[in-house]
This record gives C-alpha cells, structure tokens and sequence, in this order.
C-alpha cells in the first residue's frame, strides 16, 4: 500500500498541477465577489467542481492518454449525440440551451465536444499518411470538425464554435499539409463568410459590428462592450479592491461571473492582478508548447498542440472582448470563469497534457 | 502564442493605466445617482398674515417602467385622458433605466389621484407622487406687485450657476418673486444614491437636507386691495394707497389685472398667451411702471419750485383772464374755465386748479428750474423701491436740444408748468409727493416688504421748507373743502381729506384723469393716487372713486382713524 502513492504521483509535471490549482483558486475567489450578492452561491459550487476536475487530472494522469486516443471516436460520437440532444431540447423547450441536465448536474457538452474533437482528430490525422491522399483526408478532417462546430453554433454559441477553427489548422498544419490546401482553405472560410453570416442570430451579428464601430448601438449591443471596458479600465493600476468593483457588483457588466469574469478581476485588482494572471496564463501556454516540443510520440504531439490552440485561443478572446480587443462572442476563461463542465474538461485536457509529459520516454 | 498575451498586456495598459482615469470616472457616474430635493419656495405673506403667494401639493402620475404592464395602456389612457401612444412613448423613453419612475401626467385632480390609487392592485408600477406647484390663492389682488414665477429659459439656464439653477427649475419671473427670489428659493437638498444598472437604489451614499426658502412679509392689505379693485374693473387705472404712519404700501390695484395662476398651472399655457398679448396690457403694473403726462397734478411740482426759489409766496396773485399771452400779439394760452378765476392767490390757483397763474409762475420760474425742482421730488428717475420702477421723463432745453434736435420755446415753459409737455410721470411718484407734501418730506420713500433682511438704499430727503408743504397742504384741503374746488367730489363725511386733481391732455383720446391725496388732514395717515387712464376728469372719475377707497380703508380701519 505504501508504495501505492508514490507511484500515482510519479512523474507527474508539478508546474501545470501548481498552475492551473493556482488560476482555479483565483477564478473560485473572483466568482465568490461576482456573486456573493446574487442567490446563487456559486463559489461553492465552483469548489465542488474544482475537486472533481483534480480528480479527472490525477485519473487522466493514472489511465495514460493512448487509452482515451485509442476511445477517441466513441468520445466524438457521444459528443455528437449530446450536441444533437441540446439542439432537439432546445428546440422543445423553445429558448436556447446549452446543457442538459444529468441529476441535479447541468452538463454543457460543448465543452467536452472541444477536447473529444481535438483527439478524434489527433487519432484520425496520426492514422493517415500526410504524403498519399492529402485532400481526401484534409476533406474528411473538415467534415469531421464541421460537424460539431456547426452543432455548437445552432445551440447558439458563437465563441465556442470558433475555437474549432484554430485548432484544425494548426493541427493539420502539424500533420504536415500542404501550403497550397492551408491557402486554399483559408480562401474558402473567407468566401464562406456571407454564408455563416446568415447563420448567425441578429444579436450575433450586432455584436460583431460593435465590435468593429462600438458606436452603432451605444444602449443596445454596445452596452455590454462599453460598460466591461468601463470595469477594466477603473481598476486603474491597483483596483478597487476585492469585493469592491462597482461595474460587477451593481449588475452594469452581464455574465460577471461566466464570460466576464475578466472585467472584475481588472476592475478589484487593477493592472498589476490582470498582467500576475496573464503571467500564470503565459507560463501555462509555455509549459502547454514546451510539452508538445518535447514528445516523440506524433499523436500526442497533434493532441498537444490541439490543447494548446484551444486553450489560448480561448483566453485571448475572453480576455480581448473585455477590453474591446476582440468581439463579444460568449467564450469561458479557462480556470476562471463559473462553469462546472469547462472546469473538468479543462482539467481533463490538462491531465492529458500532464500523461503526454508523464509517458513522453515510454516508446 | 505568447505574442497574443503581450498584445492582451498592452491593451491591458492602454485600458487601466493610461485611459484609468476616465473609466473610473465613467463607473463613478454610473452608480450614483443624483436625487435633487427641492427646496419649498418661502411663501408670501401681506400685512396680516394671509396668504398671496404659497406651494399646492399637485398630484403627479408615475410610472416604473421596470413594473409597468403595457396591457394597462388602453386602461390608463380613459383614466388619465392621456393619449395611448404619449403612454407608450413616455415609458419607452426610460428602458434603460426601468426602475427610473416617468411622469406620466402633472397635476391631476383629487379625484383622478383617488381613483388611481384605488386601482393601484391593478395598474402595477403606477403611483402618485405629491410634487409642489406655486399657488397664489388671492388671484388677482396684488398680483402684479407679487408676480409670478416661471420655467427657466434656455438662455437662463446657460448664463445662471448651474448647481443652483437646474434645467427645469421655477425662477421668478415678475415682480416680488423676481426680485426676491434668491430669497424666497432657499437652497435645494440632494440624496445621492448607489443604483444598479437596472436604475434600482442600493444604498444612500448621502443626503443634503434642503434649506427651505424663506417667507416675505409685505405691507400690503389684501382685504382692502380686494375691495378696492371692483371699483375700477373695465378700466386702465392705478390705485396707490399709502400708510403714512408706517410708510409701506397698503394696496397697489392695476387694473386690467390677470391671474398670476396662468403662469404656474399646467394647462393655462393659451391663457398665458393671450395676457401676453393683450392690448390691454394687462401684465402691465400702471401704478409703477405705467407713465403718462400728470397734467394739472404737477401744478404742485410748480408750486414747490416757485415757493422754494422764492419767486412767489402763497399771497402772490395774478389775473386770470381766462387765457395767457407772453405778448399783446402772441397765441394765447387757455385757462380750463374759458371766463377766468379773477384774482387768484396760490391757495385759490391750487384749490380751482387755475392754469392762467401757473403758466405766470412757469414763465417767473424758466424751464431750467422748474426742471431742476421736479428731478428733485424724484421726477425722471426711478423711485427707490423694492420693486423696479419706471423713471419717466422731465424735460428741459437740452433735453430738448440732444433728443429732439429742437430749440426750446418759451410755451413749453408755461404749458411744462401745468403739467403737460413732454412730461412723463408714474403714480408712484406723484403717491412720493403727495406722502412728502402730507407729511413734511418724513415719508418720501414707500416699502414694501417688512422682513428684516430686506434692505433698500435710503435716499435723501427732499430739501424743501415745512412751509412749502404746509403752503401746499393748505391749497390741497382747499381744492376739496371748497365748493369751487375741482377735487370737491372726494369730499369726506367723517374727515378732512386734502388733494390735487389733474386732467392730462394726452391727444388722440380723451383726457388722462388723475388725483392725489391724503387724509386725515390734520393728522395725515393715508396718502394715495387714482389714476384712470382716459378717465376724462381727475376731478369726477378719479375724485369719485377717491373718495370710495377712503370709505373702504375707514370701513376697515375705522377704530385707527376715530
């Protein structure tokens, strides 16, 4: 029994396991000040959540990712099925909806459709060689990752739609294609443009053009871009203190304790708190490509990168729409923001990094 | 990657270090509210304490958009008789910030705020809210003296300290509640509130107490002025009457007068127009600010400035012939009664009002100082009062010469004397002459209010001789004690009144009728002036109604006088 623990922690890379505790602690004490005058307590909830994601981390850690590469597809199908059952419930319940409810569990299967993505393509990629039959693979790959992207956007859920995108070019990038398909893709996705256009909800669609003339709508669409920014910028360069933000605390910035939870870290603790996150954030992402660099193993090198792209992709946008740096899209901040399902997919990838780190001599 | 969290860290810097300043401020404004507690307008008050001016709780409608069911429009517009969409439109002005009440309707009735709140179960997110509303409940007695307040303007409100005077502020538009307003509006209070971004207060952050204005007490009598009014309804005149005892002005009636709860009652805003533009003039306060020529009433101007220059005294006589030349070839100058007085003394020239003497004093005295004199007894100029007042005109040569480009002529002279010429003169001035001429130049100055804090320059007195006065005293008991006197219509039953009549030439048109005095003779204590204008006669349309303000303010007064 002695050695029984010893071995579990064996190998384990200690700064990511630092790390992302460290961002979760500092995510559960912003959504206690975001929410501490709401009804809902949410900080508990989060702290519930953080355990069981520790937990994920260490089982991810202990199974080995090969096994969850291995049950890659079946991952992907199960996600599928959930968006689909979001997208019939949402339907039935006329209102949009992006989780169901297992118990008295609310499950967000857009979260976990990211990571079962990300390695049924880390699998599906690996599987094919990138010297024969580039473009019937690369067409394959497409509708692989079009499917659940499209299925993320109907629910509607624009940010986390668009993550798919990062993370299939560099992954493919990876994989080795060609310059000429990565140019000609890129050329298709702006041609397809318009067409996704219409896809979009006209509140979606207001918010992108906020985005680019903030003063289109300064009481309609606008509200949430300028009263965020407002927040940020107030905390000035120490913040008004913890559980002092005005902008969060009276309700003039939306969502504080899910999307924008950045504004009331800048808004409490200032320009020093926000650069300390994006330090912890910056030597995550590092730790993240430094993990990729350092294996052999071409699948957990796609797997890797996938998590990777993911992750940062999401951080810069969250962050950027708070500040008017990016539109408003409606994306979780990893660690940070309220949310059960992100909390543990989170750590589930981070587990798969940490296996990738753990096994990365194994041949 | 890594680029994209320097790109963050910068945009980061550009938001909270460089541009912090102006977000804290924008958050600052964001969740405080600025309340403003009005301040209670000071009330005015007349010499006994009534009522002229004071604040009406009004019964205002609200809406909290927050609550408000638009199914209740259709309802709450037969209630209120509001059109639907002004409903619509005015809850829909407020969307961001639904729990801000709106004003739905200003000043509804009694009635209309019981039955509101009666069917407050089912008119959710209506209330009544009391807001004040200036009131002046004696209507139109004293009105123009008390005046009105009103809207500030657009200009006002750019050229006025703004922490006093906000966009829609009442600012004293006439009269005691312009001049006195700074007084009367104290200072308003303030609560400034946390609310959340729904508009909803969260907490007091502090409260400024309103320091209520303060209350002017007038010498003004009311009960006589409303008494005195009916006697020169469907006229332009003036009645000034003065308590010479105290010095303050018991009534100052105007006639055509107006309802200074036009100005400050929502929905009179077409009667407002039209008392704007009356040709009546009815905003005009004739007593103050009305001027015309005084004709014969200024005989007592010329006779002050003969007596006090020495070139006559009161048994100097001339011949009235019934006209006047400066020479056997000259045009004559008319004597009112076309037969002639005979031999007149001053007395007598006062007493029948005889034209022939004074135009013989004018010619002795010379324009310059007959002038003079008059600017002494404060014709020309304003009279010091609380109130602004007309300053009118006294003519003279070079007056003549910078205005008119024109030479003096000797018969402007003798006709300035009578009180005719370019002459000017307000009833308020000649009410300060017939007070100094009652009471030996001790009351030349008339007030108005009482209060302490009130303060008007003092000016000096009139540097004329008692005997002048008592001269002029005399010719004045005359003019309605004898029985060829012009004021004998004023004659009183119970005591000696003494006064000057005046009937001013003032073509097209018929004749200005003027007449000022003062009573008891012996012991003065009430001076005052009746102007009608166009009235014909001094001596009949104004002596007659003289000699009814005195049985009213003897009526009143009556255990003072006896």
């Amino acid at each position: 029994m002695t050695s029984i623990v010893p071995r579990f922690l064996k190998g384990i890379y200690w700064p990511i396991v630092f790390l992302t505790v460290l961002l979760t602690v500092v995510g559960i004490i912003t959504i206690y000040s975001a929410s501490f005058r709401g009804s809902g307590d949410y900080a508990s909830k989060q702290l519930v959540w953080f355990l069981l994601g520790l937990c994920v981390f260490f089982m991810t850690i202990s199974v080995g990712y090969r096994s969850f590469l291995n049950l890659s597809y079946l991952f992907y199908a199960i996600t599928i099925v959930l968006l689909i059952w979001v997208l019939i419930l949402s339907e039935a319940r006329s209102g949009a909806q992006r989780w169901i409810m297992i118990g008295s569990f609310a499950v967000q299967p857009s979260e976990f459709s990211k990571i079962a993505t990300v390695l049924m393509l880390a699998n599906f990629l690996s599987n094919r060689s990138a010297i024969q039959h580039q473009k019937r693979t690369l067409i394959a790959t497409l509708v692989l990752v079009g499917v659940p992207a499209i299925l993320v956007l109907k629910q509607p859920d624009l940010g986390s739609a668009l993550v798919f995108t990062p993370v299939l070019v560099a992954m493919i990038f990876l994989w080795g294609a060609k310059l000429r398909y990565l140019i000609s893709l890129f050329l298709a996705g702006a041609a397809s443009l318009p067409l996704v256009w219409h896809v979009l909800k006209p509140y979606q669609q207001k918010r992108l053009l906020v985005f680019i003339n903030p003063s289109i709508d300064p009481i309609g669409a606008s509200y949430t871009a300028i009263q965020s920014k407002i927040a940020v910028g107030s905390g000035g360069l120490l913040g008004k203190g913890w559980l002092q933000g005005t902008q969060t605390q009276l309700d003039f910035v939306p969502e504080h304790h899910t999307d924008f939870i950045f504004s009331v870290i800048g808004e409490e603790f200032g320009f020093l708190g926000a650069i300390f996150l994006l330090f912890l954030f910056g030597l995550l992402i590092i730790y993240a490509f430094r993990i990729v660099d350092h294996t052999t193993d071409f699948r957990a090198r796609l797997l890797a990168l996938g998590i990777a792209m993911a992750f940062s992709f999401q951080i810069f946008v969250n962050i950027g729409m708070t500040i008017g740096l990016a539109p408003i899209t409606g994306l979780p901040l990893p660690f940070i923001s309220y949310g059960g399902s992100a909390l543990v997919a989170n750590f589930f990838a981070f587990g798969l990094l940490a296996s990738i780190y753990k096994e990365r001599s194994i041949f | 990657m890594l680029s994209t969290l320097i790109v963050l860290g910068v945009g980061l810097f550009q938001t909270q270090v460089i541009r912090g300043g102006h977000y804290r401020k924008a958050s600052e404004q964001n969740r405080i509210r600025l309340i403003r507690l009005e301040a209670p307008r000071g009330n005015i008050f007349d010499r006994s304490g009534n009522l002229i001016a004071t604040s009406r709780p009004a019964y205002n409608v609200y809406a909290v958009p927050e609550d408000f069911d638009p199914r209740d429009i259709p309802n709450l517009s037969q209630l209120l008789d509001l059109p639907e969409d002004q409903i619509r439109f005015r809850v829909s002005q407020a969307r961001f910030a639904s729990f801000t009440p709106v004003l739905l309707k200003q000043d509804v009735s009694k009635e209309m705020a019981m039955q509101i709140e009666e069917r407050r179960p089912e008119l959710a997110g209506i209330f009544i809210q009391i807001g004040m509303i200036r009131t002046y409940p004696q209507k139109e007695v004293a009105a123009h003296i008390v005046g009105y307040i009103g809207k500030i303007s657009r200009e006002e409100y750019a050229t006025l300290d703004p922490s006093i005077y906000r966009y829609d502020t009442w600012i004293g538009r006439s009269g005691i509640e312009r001049v006195f307003d700074t007084y009367l509006r104290g200072e308003d209070g303030g609560r400034q509130l946390e609310v959340n971004a729904r508009g909803a207060p969260i907490r007091l952050l502090g409260e400024v107490q309103p320091r209520p204005g303060s209350d002017l007490h007038l010498t003004l009598d009311t009960k006589l002025e409303a008494r005195l009014r009916p006697l020169v309804v469907n006229k332009r005149s003036a009645i000034l009457v003065l308590n010479l005892k105290s010095g303050g002005l018991l009534a100052a009636v105007s006639t055509p007068g107006f309802d200074p709860n036009a100005f400050v009652t929502p929905g009179r805003s077409s009667e407002r127009l039209s008392l704007m533009g009356s040709k009546e003039r009815p905003l005009l306060d004739r007593g103050l600010n009305g001027l015309y020529p005084p004709g014969s009433i200024f005989k007592l101007v010329t006779a002050v400035a003969a007596l006090e220059t020495g070139t006559i005294t009161p048994h100097t006589t001339f011949e009235c012939p019934g006209y006047f030349r400066f020479g056997p070839k000259s045009r004559p100058f008319k004597c009112w009664f076309s037969e002639g007085h005979g031999r007149v003394d001053l007395y007598t020239a006062l007493e029948r009002s005889c034209n022939v003497y004074f135009y013989n004093v004018g010619r002795l005295l010379g324009e310059k100082r007959l002038a003079d004199y008059a600017k002494k007894l404060g014709f020309g100029s304003e009279v010091p009062f609380e109130l602004p007042t007309a300053d009118g005109l006294v003519p003279d040569a070079e007056w003549k010469k910078n205005i008119r480009h024109d030479k003096w002529y000797p018969g402007e002279t003798v006709t300035l004397a009578i009180g005719q010429s370019y002459l000017l003169v307000s009833p308020l001035q000649i009410l300060r002459l017939v007070a100094a001429v009652a009471t030996d130049g001790r009351v030349f100055q008339p007030k108005l209010v009482t209060d302490d804090f009130v303060s008007i320059k003092s000016e000096k007195k009139f540097s004329v001789r008692t005997e002048t006065f008592k001269a002029l005293r005399q010719g004045m008991l005359q003019v309605v004690a004898s029985d060829k006197g012009t004021g004998q219509l004023a004659r009183l039953s119970f005591t000696k009144l003494a006064a000057k009549t005046g009937t001013a030439q003032a073509p097209p048109g018929e004749a200005h009728a003027w007449f000022g005095g003062f009573f008891p003779y012996d012991d003065p204590e009430i001076a005052m002036v009746v102007f009608v204008e166009r009235g014909k006669s001094g001596g009949i349309t104004s002596g007659q109604i003289a000699k009814k303000v005195a049985h009213i303010y003897h009526d009143l007064y009556s255990p003072q006088v006896s």
